[in-house]
């Protein structure tokens, strides 16, 4: 493949990554693409191209280089800690700029000190942006979805709404709409007819009787042979469901939430500022509050600065194997995000890793850091 | 220039929008015998009828090979992404109603809304071991609604051609996206379409490819007034 827009700096960003101690890895270009759409989602088909095998199965240009390398991480079993770094072309269908791009990137497998793994990435990628884009000032915002986790559990709130919250986390206005619909549920009609006939017969009294009506029907009706979904899972459900009927998220909580959300400060005075919140709301944050802070220590540790980066507590990511961390880093006062990363704890197990790998790792954006190198220029 | 309208080549389809357009004052005759794929209008030289599958109609009025089609709004919209940029719906036409829904189990006693659905795929992963799995042939609708009106991401979609409503008792999917009309198919099935499930409305409608040419051009304003009006 001719190497086309690879930015004339690349050499040098290969020897700053090599530099960070890291082992430079390389991926095949075409992957397989059900990880991509299982880990995603189906979104993620309209934005890459896909292409299928003589034998039908369906196969993908790289459209990333997380999930190739914790693949390869799998497949080749090396143990762990390990810090990958690669370089090369991805492709995804855009709207705007070219399809085909280069990303480079450092992906740390394995290292239990959280906190430091957290703040080498974090700092690495300052310090590699720095390199390329001497002169150049930089903005880094940085979220934390463990502390929102945190927040909701403390606030006390229901299981199943928890968990549609810590679902929506990342996406504004899908978070706003959930809050909304919580704090003002829809008044009735949500068990459609059959639950009420069901109320009227008495078989919702208790779970064991439940159960064996809906095994009954599924019997009956054919559904029993492939169900995914068994008997016990939907009564479960269903006696949850009613449990929170009646149930509305509170004035009270709903403003914690708010408020929590809108915060937006410098790091350095960030595990203050959510001591305090923690305090007059009166929740304990305990081990969340914790690692943010060891976080920002390792950072100063690590010869950054923490007054340099915004903590935005409404910043993350809406996929599920995203725990922890997320940053992005952009030019000051430019919206352009030059490298973004996070924390990913839950990746390599659903990719099919035996033990649990705690991960983190960011991405660089070749094509925008010339475009603002020439700007700059 | 000549207009030319896409109609469907067979079944009740063909025979309504004929209709149709009959009473709008253009009457279709095959070209050769009545199997022929190409057709005009009596006494109207500047407007040709191509026959085409209903499901090639979409495709050619978004390359523009005929300026306007008759045919099923769902596959408009599921055929061409940003739909309502590439062509013009002008009319409704009464005919051909179908609904693209969500349907579930109806033993999923639990799950009445999207909200509810949007819960079960979340945990479906750690629960199952693989995603949702929803039968369709609409993913793009499929993808619209759940992801962009429900913010539902993970779900995985299994392509089903044909009997669809059989997919989740077989085993082959979870849930389903598909069209309906009567309900009574998704009723056989035990299945339910869920309370706010229902996708699209769809009926057949006069659709128009948006050209720059037709811009002025009066015989495309005088077949859309015309079907209008009779309506």
């Amino acid at each position: 493949m001719p190497l086309i827009n690879l930015p004339a700096f690349a050499p040098d960003l290969i020897s700053d990554l090599e530099a960070l101690g890291t082992e430079r890895v390389d991926t095949p270009v075409i992957q397989p693409a059900e990880p991509f759409l299982d880990m995603a989602g189906e979104d993620l088909r309209r934005r890459i191209f896909m292409t299928e095998s003589e034998t039908g199965k369906s196969l993908c240009l790289r459209p990333e280089f997380t999930i190739p390398v914790c693949l390869r991480h799998i497949e080749t079993a090396t143990g762990t800690p390990r810090r990958y770094a690669y370089l090369g072309e991805v492709f995804r269908q855009r709207r705007e700029g070219s399809n085909e791009f280069y990303q480079a990137g450092i992906e740390d497998l394995g290292e239990p000190d959280v906190a430091r793994a957290d703040a080498r990435a974090v700092s690495d990628a300052i310090a590699v942006l720095a390199n390329r884009l001497p002169g150049v000032s930089l903005s880094v915002v940085l979220g934390d979805q463990s502390v929102f986790e945190a927040v909701v559990a403390a606030c006390g709130l229901p299981a199943g709404w928890q968990k549609r919250l810590v679902h929506a986390f990342g996406n504004q206005t899908q978070l706003q709409r959930l809050m909304d619909t919580l704090s003002n549920p829809a008044p009735s009609g949500v068990f459609g007819p059959e639950v009420e006939r069901l109320a009227i017969l008495g078989k919702l009294d208790d779970e064991t009787t439940l159960i064996a009506h809906i095994d009954e029907t599924m019997k009956a009706t054919g559904y029993s042979t492939n169900a995914s979904r068994s008997p016990a899972d939907i009564a479960r459900r269903l006696r949850e469901k009613m449990e929170l009927a009646n149930t509305r998220l509170d004035e009270r909580t709903l403003a914690l939430l708010r408020e929590f959300l809108a915060l937006e400060l410098s790091l350095a005075d960030a595990p203050q500022a959510l001591a305090a919140f923690a305090q007059k709301a009166g929740l304990s944050l305990g081990e969340a509050l914790t690692r943010f802070e060891s976080r920002v220590a390792a950072l100063r540790e690590a010869g950054m600065h923490p007054s340099a980066v915004t903590y935005r507590a409404a910043f993350g990511r809406p996929l599920d194997y995203y725990t922890g961390l997320v940053f992005e880093i952009t030019p000051e006062g430019d919206p352009l995000v030059l490298a973004g990363g996070g924390r990913f704890d839950r990746l390599l197990t659903l990719l099919g890793a035996k033990e649990r790998i705690p991960a983190v790792g960011f991405s660089l954006w070749l094509d925008r850091i010339a475009s603002v190198k020439e700007a700059a220029a | 220039m000549t207009i030319t309208i896409g109609l469907p080549s067979k079944g009740r389809m063909k025979e309504d929008s004929s209709a149709i357009l009959a009473r709008a004052g253009f009457s279709v005759i095959a070209v050769g015998n009545d199997r022929s794929y190409r057709g005009r209008v009596e006494g109207r030289d500047d407007i040709e009828i191509a026959f085409l599958s209903a499901s090639e109609i979409s495709r050619e009025i978004a390359n523009g090979t005929v300026d306007f089609g008759v045919t099923g709004e769902d596959l408009v919209r599921e055929g061409l992404a940003e739909a309502d940029a590439r062509v013009e719906f002008c009319a409704r036409l009464g005919f051909g109603h179908a609904d693209v829904v969500v349907a579930v189990p109806e033993i999923w006693l639990d799950v009445d809304t999207m909200a509810d659905l949007g819960d079960v795929a979340a945990d479906f992963r750690a629960r199952h071991g693989r995603r949702l799995t929803i039968a369709t042939k609409y993913w793009r609708l499929t993808q619209q609604f759940f992801s962009g009106n429900h913010g539902i991401q993970l779900y995985r979609i299994v392509e089903s051609l044909g009997a669809t409503e059989g997919a989740p008792a077989s085993g082959s999917a979870d849930i389903i996206v598909d069209i309906t009309s009567t309900g009574s198919t998704l009723v056989a099935n035990h299945l339910k379409i869920l309370s706010d499930g229902v996708i699209l409305k769809s009926e057949a409608c006069l659709v128009r490819a948006r050209k720059p040419e037709h811009e002025g051009n009066p015989v495309v304003a005088e077949i859309i007034d015309a079907v209008r009006g009779v309506l």
